[in-house]
C-alpha cells in the first residue's frame, strides 16, 4: 500500500475525529480519497496493523483512535464546543493534549462511582472536583494495570 | 486505564479482577505524560514511535520503573 495513503489516511481519521467527534466510516474515507470502499476498508486495515488505530474488525468499523474513543464510554470530555468520549482515563487527558486546546472533562471513578470534573486551562489541570454531593476532595489516581510491554496484547483491556 | 479515588478502591478493583496491583499515576504526572504522547498526534507528521521514543518519552515523564521497560 502506498506509504503516503497510509499516513494521509491516519492524518484524515484523527482529523475527522476532531472536527465531528466521531470516527468516519469507510465509506466516508472511500469518498474523501476517491477510493473504493475495498481500498479504504484495505486503508483501515493497515492502520490497524500498524497500531495507528484500533478497528472493530467484524465492522471494520474505528474503534478507538487514541485518545478518541469511536465508542461512548466514562470519560466525556468538552472542548472547543464539542464533547468527545476517550478511551480511558489517560486518554481523557490525551484530548486536551492532542487538541492543545481548554477542556472540561467529565469522569466517572471505578469502583466507588464518584462522578468527578475536572478543568485544563492554558495547559494546566487547575480544579478537579466531585459532583456528587456526598463524596469530599481527595487525591485522583489513573491505575495502569499492566506493563507497557504489554500494552498492545488486549488494548480494550489495557 | 481507570481512574479511582484512592488506593483502597484500585485494590477492590484489582481484587474483584484477579489482577495484582500495576502502577499508579497522579493526574499531574498523567497529564505530563499526556502531552509529551498525544501533544503531536494531529499532525500529519506523526508516523508513530520507535521503542527509544516510546523509551525518551517515558524518561521525560519521570516514568523509570521497570513497569515502563520498552
Amino acid at each position: 500500500m502506498d506509504e503516503s495513503l497510509v499516513w494521509q489516511g491516519r492524518h484524515f481519521v484523527y482529523s475527522h475525529f476532531a472536527e465531528t467527534t466521531r470516527p468516519p466510516s469507510v465509506d466516508e474515507t472511500a469518498a474523501h480519497f476517491g477510493i473504493s470502499k475495498e481500498e479504504a476498508s484495505k486503508l483501515y486495515k493497515e492502520l490497524h496493523n500498524r497500531h495507528a488505530l484500533f478497528l472493530d474488525l467484524d465492522k471494520v468499523a474505528i474503534r478507538m483512535a487514541n485518545p478518541f474513543s469511536g465508542i461512548p464510554t466514562d470519560f466525556k470530555v468538552h472542548a472547543n464546543g464539542k464533547t468527545y468520549f476517550a478511551n480511558c482515563a489517560w486518554d481523557m487527558l490525551g484530548i486536551p493534549a492532542a487538541l492543545q486546546c481548554d477542556a472540561v472533562i467529565d469522569a466517572v471513578c471505578t469502583e466507588s462511582n464518584d462522578t468527578v470534573r475536572l478543568e485544563i486551562k492554558g495547559g494546566q489541570i487547575i480544579s478537579h472536583q466531585f459532583t456528587n454531593p456526598q463524596s469530599t476532595s481527595t487525591q485522583l489516581l489513573i491505575h495502569f494495570p499492566i506493563p507497557f510491554a504489554r500494552w498492545y496484547d488486549d488494548l480494550v483491556f489495557t | 486505564m481507570l481512574l479511582f479515588r484512592s488506593e483502597e478502591w484500585v485494590d477492590v478493583w484489582c481484587k474483584r479482577n484477579k489482577l495484582e496491583r500495576g502502577e499508579m499515576l497522579s493526574l499531574q504526572q498523567v497529564w505530563e505524560l499526556s502531552k509529551l504522547w498525544y501533544g503531536n498526534r494531529m499532525s500529519l507528521d506523526y508516523h508513530g514511535r520507535s521503542m527509544e521514543q516510546v523509551a525518551e518519552v517515558f524518561r521525560q515523564a519521570g516514568l523509570m520503573s521497570k513497569f515502563w521497560y520498552v
